[in-house]
């Protein structure tokens, strides 16, 4: 065998048509999973205005004046941040509920119904994100 | 090769340079060509252009290393009479026999046993010889299996799919009875519990729809882990052998690059439910190393 | 014989805490974003608000405890995305010392933020 051909990865997204339940099922955890670690870095950057604003006068804090207050609400006047708030709660719920399905394949029940249970779980996230979408935007727009 | 009708050759060609205009310059054709000249004694079958009944098109992986024009990887088509029954194999050794001898493909038994034509039929890992033409939608295309190297055409190499399947030590180590006479016995519940991990028949479907294992070339892959399941779960083999069975399959290249996508479960032509094994050994694994603390 | 296995180092405690940190992971996390999103809206967070939760002891228990195992699953998960890649050698070791690093990092600066906001620092 002198040479051989390297085709690469085949399965890549270009056959995205092709993909099993199982394979959604990873890849939408993988991406959920990114955005939640990303997301986990900010929040405690964000929070840390605490720290500076601990050390403000009473007064300040009972006016709500402080850089955290401040900041924090700064942000939720966004209605951009509000829209990615959204957005973080589609993400969370699927990694969530898929989780869960996850966990039961690990504790090796219902494998059979592991299409099934990842077609519930997008189902689910999205009845979810719909509720949850008047909360979420209420007084931005 | 007695199988072979060259006069087919040509004609089917002209069918086929409707879709495949690159197929006419073919060093294969030049070839067929030189030989027909050649050849005096030419038998006339019936020709081509002709084939009575419905037919469907095939389109193969062509890649040669060691031919020009083949060099560089392409799809060849080729008209295929449909006939009752006719599987992905038939179909490929129709056009090996009828068209173009050079078509390179691995087959044997021709019953799902020896594992030696599996294959990717319309984006899916499947067996040539367990695939009906009718259950696919035409074109059918058939590719050689993804994630591992094409040596020739759909001829795949399978050498580091045996390493890993070799890594597992996937052969009973038991210890042998003392009488001369005495058996070896399993228990029928134990039977039953490895019954399905022992039919693998060593295809390499499995690893090349992993997509783990096409990232980690470290991957043991759902097959060698299956192979070291029916060995780990044998009750006649002793708890020793079992740790150091567990051994080999605890370690980061091992059971824990599963990523339960079902893949390889889905593309089994055996119907071995891979995936679950492989979290039967992960939870094995983590009650003997609890053990252990 | 080409690439086997390098190591009989076990992944299975990794595996183990991971699912384990899932676990109270789905709990909390549906906890904080209902607590923070229905019964407390966002946009109406103060210091004040902030600090008066962060007091109670539990809260603030299960706060520092929810930062610490989901600052473990999520750079845990990462590293485990990328040997599934084919991450191995120096590179693998340089990922996981940085990882290693950004995690305890987080997991320092928000604890001490926690205890900031409780009042106790």
């Amino acid at each position: 065998m002198s040479q051989s051909y390297n085709r690469g990865l085949v399965e890549d997204f270009g056959r995205w048509r092709e993909f099993t339940a199982g394979m959604w099922a990873w890849i939408l955890h993988k991406f959920t999973g990114w955005v939640l670690v990303g997301y986990l870095f900010t929040h405690i950057a964000v929070l840390s205005t605490a720290l500076p604003a601990s050390n403000a006068a009473s007064g300040v804090i009972a006016a709500e004046t402080d850089v955290y207050t401040t900041t924090l609400q700064g942000l939720e006047s966004l209605a951009l941040v509000r829209v990615l708030e959204v957005g973080l709660l589609a993400v969370a719920v699927f990694h969530i509920l898929n989780g869960v399905r996850l966990l039961f394949v690990d504790l090796g029940v219902g494998l059979e119904a592991q299409d099934k249970s990842f077609y519930a779980s997008l189902v689910v996230t999205a009845a979810i994100v719909l509720a949850s979408v008047p909360t979420f935007l209420e007084g931005v727009f | 090769m007695s199988t072979q009708i060259q006069e087919e050759s040509e004609e089917a060609t002209e069918t086929e340079t409707e879709t495949a205009p690159v197929e006419r310059e073919s060093p294969g054709d030049r070839r067929r060509e030189a030989k027909r000249t050649a050849s005096d004694q030419r038998v006339a079958s019936e020709p081509v252009g002709e084939i009575e009944g419905d037919t469907f098109r095939l389109k193969v992986f062509r890649y040669d290393p060691e031919v020009e024009g083949k060099m560089e990887p392409r799809f060849d088509d080729f008209t295929v009479p449909r006939e009752k029954g006719m599987t992905v194999l038939d179909a490929l050794i129709y056009a090996r026999d009828h068209y173009d001898t050079t078509l390179t493909f691995r087959h044997s038994c021709r019953q799902a046993v020896c594992g030696s034509d599996a294959f990717f039929i319309n984006g899916r890992q499947r067996l040539g010889c367990q695939t009906q033409i009718s259950d696919l939608d035409g074109p059918v295309r058939v590719e050689p299996l993804p994630h591992q190297d094409v040596v020739k055409d759909l001829v795949v190499d399978m050498e580091h799919f045996y390493d890993q399947m070799h890594a597992v030590e996937p052969f009973f180590q038991g210890d042998t009875p003392d009488g001369d006479l005495e058996e070896q016995r399993q228990s029928r519940e134990n039977r039953e519990k490895i019954k399905m991990s022992t039919r693998c028949i060593w295809c390499g479907a499995c690893m090349s729809s992993c997509n783990i294992a096409a990232g980690d070339n470290e991957y043991l892959g759902p097959a060698a882990i299956n192979k070291a399941y029916r060995f780990a779960m044998d009750d006649r083999e002793e708890d020793e052998l079992k740790e150091h069975r567990m051994k080999i399959l605890d370690q980061e290249h091992g059971v824990w690059r599963c990523q339960t996508q079902f893949s390889c479960t889905n593309v089994c032509p055996k119907d071995i439910p891979l995936t679950e094994h492989i979290q039967e050994l992960k939870r094995e694994a983590v009650k003997q190393n609890l053990k252990f603390w | 014989m080409a690439e086997r296995y390098s190591s009989f180092r076990s992944g299975s405690r990794s595996w183990l805490f991971q699912r384990v940190t899932a676990a109270f992971l789905v709990v909390v996390l549906a906890f904080h974003f209902f607590l923070l999103h229905f019964v407390n809206h966002a946009s109406e967070v103060t210091f004040a608000g902030t600090s008066a939760r962060m007091e109670q002891w539990g809260y603030l228990l299960t706060m520092v405890l929810f930062l610490l195992t989901a600052t473990f699953h999520g750079v845990n998960g990462v590293y485990a995305a990328l040997l599934n890649q084919g991450l191995t050698g120096t590179k693998k070791r340089a990922v996981k010392g940085v990882l290693a690093i950004a995690g305890l990092a987080l997991a320092a600066q928000g604890t001490y933020v926690a205890l900031v906001m409780s009042g106790v620092m």
